[in-house]
This record gives structure tokens, C-alpha cells and sequence, in this order.
């Protein structure tokens, strides 16, 4: 049998991907199916008062119209960040009142999504309008729970004032960084279908679970009466977590039309009716001695968050895990404005914090007047800087050591503005790339045949990363099959327990229960031949039959492939389920889980730290005249444990370093200040990178072993390669101009004023 | 998106007898009106397809130029072997412009006529004179960083969005037009666009329900041609700023020069005092910064745009340098 673990697999789904035959939620249509329409506020803040729906009724194929007055049975789930499924806390249509710009205030149901958009469009709404603020003032900002129980969100240990006084050189840098949308290809939709009591609902979902726990809760349903498919998912990215609005809106309009409905939110509703990666505020005070060695470590993070929520991606508790420092502060704070609540957008702690920490490190290591990499080898550690524990595994250094060679790190200028080539200014810039290791708790069934084809069950999802086909190669790899003869089946909240696609967490741990359910797999059928009367294994102790690449094998060297023998078993076929749970999770993240909710275990246990590490490189020229940033070169190299597919995890390291690029030199969501409003609410004016931004991009994949994490040594991927890169460029911007570019995106309108 | 009639035309005549109607519109590419009507931003109530039209031909003119028929397409024409060879910058232009899908749907005439990109136009929840004329202009005091630095008005400070313009502009193109009556005219694309002003729902001289049938360049007048487009992604942008350049050395003197420039109007831009000061002298550095101080002089940022005015000095001192060969 062919190893298929640690090997390049391509895409079980990729065919039906490409030919079309792949079908996405919004791709199923119940006969009798209506098309709904969301139409959203114009003004941010106020009262709905009045809404005249007559002439959106009267146009032709519009079959109804609701508000919040005429939509009865609207149930609504609690929020995320106070311990619900919902994407906020604040749910629009229960009354008049309007928190955002952007606000769905009626929902439009009629026999064509042209005609229900037409009748959105025709429904005239008076407001009585309030002033608001979309900015959030970060002189207003907030601790969490300051003054009761703040635990986690400020830290100090030492003392940071007297590491600052021992300092030879300190930086004292804030960075800032944007309001992000999502952006995923595919559309949010949700469909719904009633019949009776049972509810049917395709939907775009990184958690089906959470999905079905929330409506089945809203609407007292038990959860067998609720279905929730979501067979493939066009990019989630964070924005297709929570339970919705726009969900139980189209649920509720399905049951008072009664008749299935299928609402597809248009790309401009996309930046309002669901979540974004809030705007931060980084402020970092590093010191360090003459070699170089932290003596201080300060990071405030103040993040913008809505008056209903507070949003906290506690990035400060990413920063203070990287360096060695004794004497370290950290807040996490927060600040309001007039938004809906944003939430967690691909490395929602990481993205910004690392902007600014490894912007910061830069100014120090110039400071210091020493190579970036060294710097980072100096402060290297094999603890954690906070809780004292070992790091499970940490390749940082040898990253930096790979990307160097790989890059020509050793081949740079050492002065600011020493390269060019013809009219542009050529700089290199480095940084760190972390991401924790989260290991949720899963399970997962296995059903195997003698025939040799085996089944895979769980209720978790593939958005985009390869889910799929990692799961047939762990299953195949044990079962001793080939990749072809496992199919996996996801995406449905009626199968075992998985957890919420978010923080890189399916891979390690839907992948660990897979693996288990495979050993109980061998178990029994070795349990079923020792007590047969023939075959190589009969007779043997059952509890020393081990299983390897598909092979049962007795301590004497007895083997028999498990196909053959579960052939040899009278059913011939065997169904096994495993759960996986790493021994540091605890009950309360169990619980938490099993209820929808995203419960883990990591990055840090009471014995070991768990994270993966990188180190990014870039090579960026700036124009002479025109000021245009371009990045020829970006290098990375990673180690993560177990690589199980080693061409999904090269194209989600490789994503995401375009989509770091996107966060370095191009992506931001506009605002209208007066009127409180996101304004380039499309892909033509949203940008991210094209082809023409992405040059030369290589990615080194290192080998790590890490007994500790999972069964399978395997570290979460799905972001790790996001982190660093926009400091890597803005690093080599300053290499290359000296002019320290504090916030991003960076853009030539940044370097023209700087 | 509002209900519309269809309706095919199968001759320039029965087109221009179903535009005749104010509410009404042409539609050849449709990557610029379909997206505003879907947005509602332009609701016509009749859509005059003219894509059977027989406009699709490159022809070389008695007097030694090229005529365009309107429906060319963005990508044909940019690979045109006589736009290549005699008017490069045109064909660069266009290869600037938009992603190949769309190139292969635009046309000629639809891409003269493409609106402003301002954000506020595209949302109708928003003020804009332009979309709604006399709502206002929320743009005034909001985000402004894609936004004119020549020629605004109280009314409106929207840019136009076309990179082929410019070029054309530089090329002294002329627009070629069937008026409803059946008339031909010719109109210098100088005179073609208008500035803002009071009306900045009107943005060509075109009257009401006329045709563009083709553009038409003069024969061609050689010189070193740059496009430069600047923007922050390297491709598929909008120009923040951009420089269509034709610039022709005689004796180390520059004898001939035609600028044009994007992104900074509502209109592609051509001022002829900055060509006068150019002309007859030896490049230099400072006389490309007079040239930008003849320019700029009445430049003015709305705030977020205030870059673009040393931008535009500093393109214009990138694109100079190299039509003359390195003197700045
Ligand atoms: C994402 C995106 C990016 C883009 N980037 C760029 C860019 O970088 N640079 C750039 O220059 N452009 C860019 N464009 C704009 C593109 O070039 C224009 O949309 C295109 O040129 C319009 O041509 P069309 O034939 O599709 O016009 P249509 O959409 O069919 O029509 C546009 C207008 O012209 C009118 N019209 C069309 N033909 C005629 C005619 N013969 N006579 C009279 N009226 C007519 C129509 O009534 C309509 O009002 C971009 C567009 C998109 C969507
Ligand atoms: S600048 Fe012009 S197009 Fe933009 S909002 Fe103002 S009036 Fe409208």
C-alpha cells in the first residue's frame, strides 16, 4: 500500500470542483422554491418610522413582504460573545430600532430573485435619524470585565517600567490596521424548507452544529426535526460561523408563506448583514539590551467592536507567547462604534497583532543596528515567556534558517535605501509567522467493507482547504486502502460531532478522531479473527494485534491485511466510531462543543505550549517617482508537525501568504465617516491581490515531529501562513525608502505623505 | 434591477428610432450599464441592443489615419497590428485597462462613455448630483481618495475612469456620431467630455439618443509613446493617476509633445500651455517641474486625494524622463 500520508494528493473533489458537478447548498432547489430579498437601511443610527411596502407588494411576482411588524414566528439565537451561536447579539427586525448602516428592515419573498430584489428596491422606508459613529475612538477603550473578572485579558509579569530603564534601545511604535471583509466567492445563502414540524436548511456553514443547535433551540424543535446540509462551502474564512439574521429571517418567511425559500444575500448586503475583521490599534514598548536581549515587553491591542458585543480576538495573548522577555504587560482593550459586530476574519488574533509586533521588532533590530533573523534568534525560547512550560515543538529558528538560504537573506544591503534596480528602491524585510495549535474535541465513523472500500462520516466541513481528501488519505493510510476507496461524507449536522471549521482546528482534530475510529476499526475485526478457528491470526491474544499501513500483525509475526481478514469475518463489513479528545480539553470546552460552541483545548496546557511557527521574507520595490510598492519576492517556510497532504497544506500556506500580500498592500474596507457607512462594498473596488501582484512566491515546508499535540503530530495550517507577511513587506518599505509605514494597507498615497 | 424592454436593432437606423426616447439606452459590451442597473444606479426603461450593428471594423482612412468602429472591442483593438506598430500607446493603454474577460466585452464606444467609479454614485443610499441631480454630493467631505484634483465643482468631484480616453486624447482622436436625425458629425474628443459644473449628470457633448459609430485617429505622428498607469494593484485598477505621453526630440529639443492624463478629472485632461512650455526646449528636470507647476496650478485636494498632486508632478517627471531619455 502506497503511503499517502506526507504525500502530494490531489483533491478527491477536485474534478466535480472544475466541472461544475459539485454541489453547494444554494444549489439545492425544493420543488416549489420562492426567492427572498433582504433590503437594508441607508442611515446607521436611529427608528424605522414608517414603511410603506404598497408598491412592493403590487409588483408583479412578488408574493410577500414582511417587516417587523408582519413577520411573525422570527426566532433569534444569542450572540456568540455572549455565549450563543449568533453572529451578534443585536438582531434586526424584532423592533424599529436601527444600530447599523446596512440593517435588513424587510425581508421580500416573490416567484423570481429578480422580482423580489425589484420589490426590495421599491419598499420606501422613513427614518428618524441619529448621529453615529463609525470609527471607534480608541481614547474611549475599555478592558473587558475590567473590575470584575479581567482575567487573561491584561497580564503583567515583572516589572515593565524598570525593563524599559535597563533598555539600551527601546521603540515605542503604534500600528494600525484596517475594517476587513471576508470576501468568500461564494455568496451567503441560506434555503429553508419546512414540512410540518421538520425543517430543512441548506446553508453555506463552517458549522453545521451550531447552525442546527441554534434554530432547533429557537424554535423549541428537537434536533432530529432539524436538518442542516452544507456539502461544500465556497470560502468561509470566518464570516460563515455563526447563525445569521439573514438564516432565520429566510426560515421564518419559509414557514409564514409556507412554501421552501432560498434567499442568496447580494455582495454589497455582504459587508453589513454579517461579521468583518474589526480596525485595530497596536501599541508596542520594546526594550532591549546591547545584544539585543528584550528587556521589556509592552503590547495594548484596542479594538473596535459595536455597542451590542464585545468582539475579543485576544491577540496580546499571541504577542506575549513569542519572545522571551521577564518583564511583560499586555491589555487587551476594546472601543465601541456604530457597527454591526464584526468578529473573527483568517487569523482573527494574529493578522493585525503580528503587523505590529514584527513591524516593531524591526525598528529595535535597526535600532540595535543587528540582522532582523538575529534579533528573533536572540529572544528564540524553548518556554513559554508567560506560563513556563515547554513549547510542544518550535521550529521558528530553523524556519528563519530555511527562508534565509531559500531567499539570500545574507545577500542584502545592510543600509537603508543601499539597493536598487534601475528607477526602483529595493528593500528585504523578515517576520515571524505563529499560529496555536487548538485541538477541538471530534469524532468521526468509519464503515469499512471486505470488498475493500470504506465509508467516513462526520459532521464536519470542507471550505475550500482540502478537508475532504485529508480525511480519505488518514483513513486509507490505516485501513491499508487506497485514497480512491474511502468516501467521506460532510457537511451535515445529523452526523458525529465535529467541531466549528475555525482556527485551523479540523485537520488535528476531526483528523485524530478519524484515526482512532480506524484503530477501533482493527480492533474489532482483530477481536473477530483471534476467535476464529482458521487464519494466520487465529487463536492470538486480540489485545496484541497491532495494526500497521493496513496490516494486522500478531507478536510473532503473523499478518493478515485487514481487508482480508474483516473478508474472512461472516458480516464482512465492520462500523466503528472514534472520539478524540486531546487530555488537556477540559469538561467545561467539552460541554461547550457538544452545544455548538467552539471549545479547545491549546495552545497552552498546564504542561506544554502549542503553536506552529514560520518565518516570512519579502523582497518589495518602491518606484522612484511614482511611489508604486511591488513585491517580486515573497518567501516562507513553515513547520507544522505531520504534513498529511503536503499539496492542500502548500496551497493554504501559499493562500494564505497572497492573502498576507492583500493585507500588506491592498485590503480595506472604506468608510463613509459622516454617515457612517462601508463603502466599496464589491470586488472591483475591494482589492485584493491578482496574478500580476504575485511574482515569485515560494513556500518551504520543514519537517517537525510533535508526539504531543494529537495522535498524528499534526498542527493547524489553515492561517498560519497570513502572519508576518504584511510586517515583512512594511519592513522591507523601510529597508528599502526608510520610511516606517505604521499602518496598512500600505499604499502609495502612504509613501507620498510619509 | 427595474423591468426593462429589449429591444435588437438590426440597422443604425431602427436603432436610432428605438433610442428616441429619453428613458432609453444603447448597450453594446455591457460591463458598465448592466452593473449600474443592476445597482439600480441607471434605470433605463429600454435597452437598444446595437451589437448586430455593422461597427466592428478597424479601417485605414483616406487621410492616413485609422477609423474605429464603436463596437471594436477593448481586446481587438489593443491587438491590432497598425495600433501596435503606429500608435503604441493606445494599445498600451487598453492592455492597462480592466481584465482580459471584460477587454473582450467592451468596446469603443461604450468605453468613452463608462461612468465615474465614485463610490457614492454606486450607492443609492448616498447623496451624488451625478446619479440624482440636485441630492447633493455626499463625496464632499467623505472618502475622496479616488477623486479629481482638476476641474471639480461644488457639484461634484468625480473622475473619469477610462484609460483608452487618455490615450485617445493624446492621439488627438475625434468621435465619430449619428445624431437622431440621421446627421454624421465629427467632434474632437477633446471637446467630446465636459467638466462637472452644475450638471454633472451630464458628461458628454453627445445630444440625446445619438450614436457613436467610430473613433477616428490622425494619421500617425510618430514620437517616443508612453502610457503609465499608477495605481496600488498591479493590475485590474483604476489609475489613481495616469500619463498618456507622445513626445518627438529634434537637436537634444523637444519639437513635438502631447500629454493627456487620467485620473485626475472629470475628464481625460490635456492642458496646451503645459505642452507650449515644453516645446522648443532642452529636457530638463525643471522645466518638467514647470511644466507640472503650469499643471497643478490650480490643482486642488478635497483631503484624501491631496497625494495626487505630487503624484501627478512626480508621474509627470517619471514619464518625461523617458520619452527624453533620461535628462531629468
Ligand atoms: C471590474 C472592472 C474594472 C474595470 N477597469 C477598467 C480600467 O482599469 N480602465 C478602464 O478604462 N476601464 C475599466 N473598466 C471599464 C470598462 O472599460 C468599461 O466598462 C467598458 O469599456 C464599457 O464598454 P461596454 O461596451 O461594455 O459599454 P456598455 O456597458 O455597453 O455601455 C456603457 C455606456 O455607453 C453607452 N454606449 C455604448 N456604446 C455606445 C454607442 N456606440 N453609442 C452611444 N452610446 C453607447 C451605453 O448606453 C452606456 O451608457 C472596468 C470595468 C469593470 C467592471
Ligand atoms: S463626486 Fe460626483 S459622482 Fe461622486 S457623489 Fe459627488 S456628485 Fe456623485
Amino acid at each position: 500500500m502506497a503511503q499517502t500520508i506526507n504525500t502530494e494528493v490531489t483533491r478527491v473533489d477536485a474534478r466535480r470542483k472544475v466541472t461544475g458537478t459539485a454541489s453547494y447548498a444554494a444549489d439545492s432547489i425544493p420543488a416549489g422554491m420562492l426567492h427572498g430579498a433582504l433590503a437594508c437601511t441607508a442611515v446607521a443610527m436611529g427608528r424605522i418610522a414608517g414603511i410603506d411596502t404598497a408598491r412592493a407588494e403590487a409588483e408583479p411576482g412578488v408574493v410577500a413582504v414582511f417587516t417587523h411588524e408582519t413577520l411573525p414566528d422570527y426566532k433569534t439565537v444569542k450572540g456568540f460573545y455572549a455565549g450563543g451561536p449568533g453572529s451578534a447579539s443585536f438582531w434586526p427586525m424584532e423592533g424599529t430600532e436601527i444600530r447599523y448602516a446596512g440593517q435588513p428592515f424587510a425581508y421580500v419573498v416573490a416567484e423570481t430573485a429578480a422580482a423580489a430584489r425589484r420589490g426590495a428596491d421599491l419598499i420606501a422606508v422613513r427614518y428618524e435619524e441619529d448621529a453615529a459613529q463609525i470609527h471607534m475612538d480608541p481614547g474611549e477603550s475599555f478592558i473587558i470585565g475590567a473590575g470584575e473578572d479581567s482575567e487573561g485579558m491584561t497580564l503583567t509579569k515583572g516589572d515593565i517600567e524598570a525593563g524599559l530603564g535597563a533598555a539600551a534601545q527601546t521603540v515605542e511604535a503604534t500600528y494600525r490596521t484596517p475594517f476587513q471583509h471576508h470576501n468568500p466567492m461564494e455568496m451567503f445563502a441560506a434555503t429553508a424548507e419546512w414540512r410540518g414540524e421538520q425543517l430543512t436548511v441548506w446553508m453555506p456553514s463552517q458549522s453545521v452544529r451550531t447552525l442546527r443547535g441554534g434554530i432547533a433551540k429557537a424554535y423549541g424543535l428537537p434536533e432530529t426535526s432539524v436538518r442542516v446540509l452544507s456539502p461544500f462551502v465556497g470560502g468561509a474564512f470566518g464570516s460563515k460561523a455563526g447563525v445569521t439574521p439573514y438564516a432565520m429571517l429566510t426560515i421564518a418567511a419559509a414557514r409564514a408563506v409556507g412554501a421552501p425559500v432560498r434567499l442568496i444575500v447580494t455582495r454589497p448586503q455582504m459587508y453589513t448583514v454579517a461579521t468583518f475583521r474589526p480596525e485595530t490599534e497596536q501599541k508596542f514598548r520594546l526594550g532591549a539590551d546591547a545584544d539585543g536581549k528584550l528587556t521589556a515587553f509592552e503590547h495594548v491591542e484596542i479594538a473596535q467592536t459595536s455597542r451590542f458585543d464585545d468582539v475579543v480576538n485576544p491577540g496580546t495573548h499571541m504577542t506575549r507567547s513569542m519572545y522571551a522577555c521577564p518583564n511583560i504587560h499586555t491589555e487587551q482593550r476594546l472601543a465601541r462604534s456604530d457597527t454591526n459586530s464584526g468578529g473573527f476574519m483568517r487569523a482573527p488574533n494574529e493578522m493585525q497583532t503580528f503587523f505590529g509586533l514584527e513591524s516593531a521588532m524591526d525598528e529595535l533590530a535597526w535600532k540595535l543596528g543587528m540582522d532582523p533573523v538575529e534579533l528573533r534568534r536572540v529572544n528564540d525560547t524553548n518556554r513559554h515567556p508567560v506560563k513556563d512550560v515547554p513549547f510542544s515543538s518550535r521550529s521558528l529558528m530553523e524556519s528563519y534558517d530555511a527562508v534565509s538560504r531559500s531567499f539570500g537573506w545574507a545577500d542584502r544591503g545592510r543600509e537603508v535605501g543601499s539597493m536598487t534596480d534601475g528607477d526602483w528602491l529595493v528593500g528585504y524585510g523578515c517576520a515571524t509567522a505563529t499560529y496555536p495549535t487548538n485541538m477541538s474535541p471530534s469524532s468521526a465513523r468509519v464503515r469499512m467493507q471486505g470488498s475493500g472500500h470504506a465509508y467516513v462520516e462526520l459532521a464536519a466541513h470542507d471550505v475550500g482547504t482540502g478537508s475532504y481528501t485529508i480525511f480519505a488519505q488518514i483513513a486509507a493510510a490505516q485501513l491499508g486502502l487506497p485514497v480512491e476507496a474511502v468516501d467521506v461524507v460532510m457537511g451535515e449536522a445529523d452526523l458525529p460531532l465535529a467541531p466549528i471549521a475555525g482556527g485551523s482546528t479540523t485537520a488535528a482534530s476531526s483528523g485524530s478522531a478519524v484515526h482512532i475510529a480506524c484503530t477501533n476499526i482493527a480492533r474489532g475485526v482483530a477481536e473477530k479473527v483471534a476467535a476464529q478457528k482458521d487464519g494466520p491470526l487465529a487463536g492470538l491474544d486480540p489485545a496484541q494485534i497491532t495494526l500497521e499501513n493496513g496490516v494486522l500483525k500478531g507478536p510473532g509475526g503473523e499478518s493478515q491485511s485487514l481487508a482480508e481478514a474483516l473478508a474472512s469475518t461472516p458480516m464482512g463489513e465492520i462500523e466503528a466510531e472514534g472520539q478524540y479528545r486531546h487530555p488537556a480539553l477540559t469538561d467545561k470546552a467539552l460541554r461547550m462543543t457538544y452545544h455548538g460552541g467552539y471549545g479547545v483545548a491549546g495552545p497552552v496546557t498546564p504542561e506544554m505550549a502549542m503553536f506552529a511557527f514560520g518565518a516570512q521574507m519579502a523582497e518589495v520595490h518602491v518606484h522612484r517617482y511614482t511611489h508604486e510598492i511591488r513585491v517580486p519576492r515573497l518567501h516562507g517556510a513553515f513547520a507544522a508537525g505531520t504534513w498529511l497532504n503536503r499539496k492542500t497544506a502548500h496551497s493554504q500556506l501559499m493562500g494564505g501568504m497572497v492573502w498576507g500580500l492583500g493585507s500588506a498592500l491592498h485590503e480595506i474596507t472604506e468608510v463613509d465617516t459622516p454617515r457612517a457607512r462601508f463603502l466599496n462594498a464589491n470586488i472591483a473596488e475591494y482589492l485584493i491581490p491578482v496574478n500580476a501582484d504575485v511574482r515569485e512566491l515560494r513556500v518551504e515546508m520543514l519537517e517537525e515531529r510533535d508526539d504531543y499535540v494529537n495522535p498524528l503530530g499534526v498542527k493547524g495550517i489553515g492561517e498560519l501562513g497570513i502572519v508576518g507577511t504584511a510586517a515583512a513587506v512594511g519592513n522591507a518599505v523601510y529597508h528599502a525608502t526608510g520610511k516606517r509605514l505604521t499602518a496598512i494597507p500600505m499604499r502609495i498615497s502612504d509613501i507620498v505623505s510619509a | 434591477m427595474k423591468p426593462f424592454e429589449y429591444l435588437r436593432a438590426a440597422d443604425r437606423g431602427t436603432a436610432r428610432r428605438d433610442a428616441a426616447m429619453p428613458a432609453a439606452a444603447y448597450i453594446a459590451g455591457g460591463t458598465n450599464l448592466l452593473d449600474l442597473m443592476k445597482l439600480e444606479v441607471m434605470q433605463p426603461e429600454r435597452l437598444v441592443d446595437i451589437n448586430r450593428l455593422d461597427m466592428k471594423s478597424v479601417e485605414t482612412t483616406g487621410e492616413g489615419g485609422l477609423r474605429i468602429g464603436a463596437l471594436v472591442t477593448n481586446s481587438d483593438l489593443a491587438a491590432h497590428e497598425t495600433v501596435i506598430a503606429d500608435y503604441p500607446l493606445l494599445s498600451r493603454a487598453l492592455l492597462a485597462g480592466a481584465s482580459g474577460q471584460l477587454r473582450n466585452k467592451a468596446t469603443t464606444g461604450g468605453n468613452l462613455l463608462q461612468r465615474t467609479r465614485c463610490y457614492y454614485f454606486y450607492d443609492t443610499a448616498m447623496a451624488c448630483n451625478k446619479r440624482d441631480p440636485g441630492s447633493g454630493c455626499a463625496a464632499i467631505g467623505g472618502a475622496t481618495r479616488l477623486h479629481a484634483i482638476l476641474g471639480a465643482s461644488a457639484q461634484c468631484i468625480a473622475t473619469h475612469p477610462s484609460d483608452m480616453a487618455v490615450a485617445m486624447l493624446a492621439l488627438d482622436a475625434e468621435v465619430e456620431i449619428e445624431e437622431e436625425s440621421g446627421e454624421t458629425r465629427r467632434i474632437p474628443l477633446r471637446e467630446f467630455h465636459t467638466l462637472p459644473g452644475d450638471t454633472p449628470h451630464i458628461e458628454t457633448v453627445l445630444p440625446q439618443g445619438a450614436l457613436i459609430t467610430a473613433v477616428h485617429l490622425p494619421a500617425p505622428a510618430g514620437g517616443t509613446q508612453i502610457y503609465r498607469k499608477v495605481r496600488d494593484r498591479a493590475s485590474y485598477a483604476f489609475a489613481l493617476v495616469s500619463i498618456a505621453a507622445r513626445v518627438t526630440l529634434e537637436d537634444g529639443k523637444i519639437a513635438q509633445v502631447a500629454l493627456a492624463f487620467g485620473g485626475v478629472a472629470h475628464k481625460p485632461w490635456r492642458d496646451p500651455e503645459v505642452e507650449k512650455a515644453l516645446i522648443g526646449k532642452a529636457p530638463s528636470r525643471a522645466l518638467f517641474d514647470t511644466a507640472a507647476d503650469i499643471l497643478l496650478a490650480d490643482a486642488r485636494g478635497q483631503g484624501d486625494n491631496d497625494f495626487k498632486i505630487p503624484l501627478v508632478r512626480r508621474t509627470l517627471r517619471a514619464v518625461l524622463t523617458e520619452a527624453t531619455g533620461g535628462a531629468g
